[in-house]
């Protein structure tokens, strides 16, 4: 079996963004609006620019820094038996985004506004699929305060699932408060620390700009060492350059200065090289996250993370359609088959559409599907005796029943469940039968299923005894002001960004 | 574990050896051979209902009829005439695939559910002449003739399976039901088919009403 992964960068190619990185870092660096890291970088032998708050990164220290990154880490699920690997080998698939609609075909427009209780479904849906280990706060709820919105999310996902969960490093506090909460749920602080339960999601504003909110977070990210993808979301021809080469080579700069900053934080801090780039559309204007520029950069990330050695987070299953239509289709499989032959270890965004603004818990379930069907392609073409099956073609080819066929083998019986992917929502039928079950197109049958798998699931059982503490501490979050928050994060309003403000 | 439970059991986990092992030692045992083919009749109904619900796949199906299918006949169908005994079918058919065709699977699982819900199955294979249909119904006094084509270009050779039934004056004596991917209810109406089935289960159905209505 021969399983070549996707390349689109040379070994020289790959040498030479890398040189142009460094340079970039010793050279301009990264702006950190953080006082606090800009003067632990200056001890580490950083040149800071007071004024313009670029650090500047010397090579030494980028390259002694990256070599701290763990090559592995175990995510951990409330229920140890989802829990799973991240290396540098193995590829595994979670959701993620930002939506703040869903999908609702009895709406006019299709779609309508999220709630709770669809950040609930969702992380029910997720809790029950075969291929999608790990949920992050994706449904972003309308209907709670966005100030504790990250609380609730973290209450819903211990009450809902026994998987693994993640959340953006939104801020110093509501980090803090991510790690209480899964500290409470797991059983203290040194059991979350040696087995992370939390993905981490540090967004950095390229070009070259690390946000003071963000590192506030990072930094609580890194001290609980919940893996933490660095996630540059630069487009080529606005926030980076057209030509991908520079795109790569800026958000490499940004990888390897949130390595850098992740490891003076602490030591051995757990880290995905990642991206969430694509390009930016050059007759209007607009992100396109479902390009196929979106999947050479993806392929090319995977390359220089392999080059640097530690786990990799790439976008699968991206689209910019606000239909579930084919163009939602074939690019949400032309990034997730792209990404997937790369090698990316950490593939994201399952359920999402509209440039993972709105959500579909129909398309989650198809997203499964197409993971199932990309993972069969992963595992290649076996070739043994028992594979090539000489006696079995001799027996059917020589049969005196006319007409023989290998269908009735037992061998195919034998094999056919790892040689075939069994698709469970993809439509083989003739037309009449699929005719006579109803004509559904795959959505409909997604939502079926949906239906099914809602009216099913068994949440987890959670002693009464952590409930109550987890109640207790959503309160007090709840009882907070965005005045709490601005001061505690150190941010002035004219300058801060408001959580949720997009929505 | 008990005789009928150790049977299912065979036929489930597509134990060929075990199965024939069973039924030989229960003959032995002097339990009625057609006793044993009732057990067996219902585990296949019971794979039967969950191909229908897609819990089975068509090769787990298949193997358990093929494994059913080579007891019954040589072990079970030899008991049952050694002891002069007769087992009771629902009725009796010929089937296979017309001339100029050589596709056999959707055929074979029309035998295989017309074998597992209680009918005397006679599969003549794939590409079989008009007179090879005619000479095996009346050879055997079938009450069924069953044709299946899958591509186009053999159709009209189920026309003329009826054709020579009708030159031979011997059209009424069977009910012919015709059947696959290019057939329709209106080209069997066309050929003067008695019925036309959709697929496996349909033919099932079908068959059944044809003979009730006699």
């Amino acid at each position: 079996m021969k399983m070549s992964k996707l390349e689109v960068l040379g070994q020289d190619e790959i040498e030479q963004i890398h040189s142009a990185t460094l340079q970039l870092l010793s050279k301009v660096g990264i702006k950190i609006d953080c006082k606090n890291t800009q003067k632990k970088l200056g001890e580490y032998g950083c040149e800071v620019d007071k004024n313009s708050d670029f650090v500047r990164i010397p090579e030494a220290l980028v390259m002694e820094m990256v070599k701290k990154v763990p090559k592995s880490f175990t995510l951990n699920g409330p229920d140890a038996s989802f829990n799973f690997e991240v290396n540098t080998k193995s590829t595994q698939f979670a959701t993620i985004g930002t939506p703040v609609k869903i999908y609702d075909p009895n709406k006019k427009k299709g779609v309508r506004k999220t709630l709770l209780a669809d950040t609930i479904e969702q992380i029910r849906i997720v809790d029950t699929l075969k291929h999608i280990n790990c949920s992050h706060v994706d449904v972003w709820p309308n209907d709670v305060k966005y100030t504790a919105l990250h609380a609730h999310a973290m209450y819903q996902w211990v009450m809902n699932t026994r998987k693994p969960y993640g959340l953006g490093c939104y801020g110093g506090l509501p980090s803090q408060d991510m790690m209480n909460i899964a500290s409470i749920a797991c059983g203290g602080d040194e059991e979350l620390i040696k087995n992370p339960r939390l993905v981490g999601f540090f967004s950095t504003t390229s070009p070259l700009h690390f946000p003071k909110i963000m590192t506030n977070g990072f930094k609580v990210f890194a001290k609980y060492k919940q893996p933490t993808i660095v996630a540059p979301e630069a487009l080529a021809g606005s926030s980076a350059p057209v030509t991908l080469a520079g795109l790569l080579t800026q958000t490499n700069a940004e990888n390897l200065g949130g390595a850098v900053l992740a490891q003076i934080y602490n030591p051995g801090a757990r880290l995905f090289y990642g991206t969430v780039s694509h390009i930016t559309d050059m007759k209007t204007g607009n992100s396109a996250m479902g390009s196929i520029e979106t999947g050479l950069i993806t392929v090319a990330v995977a390359q220089l993370a392999n080059f640097y050695g530690y786990p990799s987070r790439g976008p699968g299953g991206v689209t910019d359609s606000k239909i579930l239509d084919l163009q939602n289709g074939f690019e949400r499989l032309q990034t997730l088959l792209l990404a997937a032959q790369a090698g990316i270890n950490y593939i994201t965004c399952a359920g999402t559409y509209e440039a993972t603004l709105v959500e579909s818990l129909e398309l989650l379930l198809i997203d499964d599907e197409l993971v199932g069907m990309v993972k069969r392609a992963l595992n290649g073409i076996e070739v043994n005796e028992n594979t090539i099956a000489l006696d079995v073609i001799e027996k059917v080819a020589t049969s005196e029943k006319k007409g023989s066929t290998f269908l009735g083998e037992m061998h195919t019986l034998k094999n056919m469940k790892k040689s075939l992917y069994m698709p469970e929502l993809v439509d083989r039928n003739r037309r009449n039968t699929w005719w006579k079950k109803g004509a559904k197109d795959i959505i409909e049958r997604a939502r079926e299923k949906v239906d099914v798998i809602l009216k099913d699931h068994i949440r987890p059982e959670v002693p009464e005894k952590i409930k109550t503490q987890l109640e207790k501490y959503i309160e007090k979050v709840e009882s907070r002001t965005l005045k709490d928050y601005m001061e505690a994060e150190g941010l002035d309003s004219a300058s801060a960004p408001v959580p949720g403000s997009n929505i | 574990m008990a005789l009928e439970e150790t049977i299912k059991d065979a036929i489930f986990n597509w134990e060929e050896e075990k199965l024939r092992d069973t039924c030989k030692k229960a003959i032995k045992d002097d339990i009625n051979p057609i006793e044993l083919v009732n057990i067996i009749g219902d585990a296949m109904k019971i794979l039967g209902e969950k191909f229908e619900k897609e819990e089975l796949m068509l090769p787990e199906l298949i193997v358990a009829a093929n494994i059913v299918k080579s007891a019954i006949d040589e072990i079970l169908d030899p008991a049952i005439r050694e002891r002069g005994e007769v087992r009771e079918s629902k009725g009796k058919i010929v089937i296979g695939t017309v001339e100029g065709d050589v596709h056999s699977i959707g055929k074979d699982l029309v035998a295989s559910f017309l074998f597992s819900n209680g009918y005397e199955v006679y599969n003549l294979g794939v590409d079989v002449k008009a007179h090879d249909f005619i000479k095996k119904a009346e050879e055997v006094n079938a009450d069924v003739i069953g044709l299946s084509s899958l591509v186009t270009l053999s159709m009209d050779f189920q026309r003329q399976v009826i054709e020579t039934m009708k030159k031979e004056g011997i059209r009424d004596k069977y009910k012919v039901i015709v059947g696959g991917a290019p057939t329709s209810a209106d080209w069997a109406k066309k050929i003067d088919a008695d019925a036309w089935a959709d697929d496996s289960l349909d033919a099932v159905k079908k068959i059944n009403q044809l003979l009730a209505k006699n």
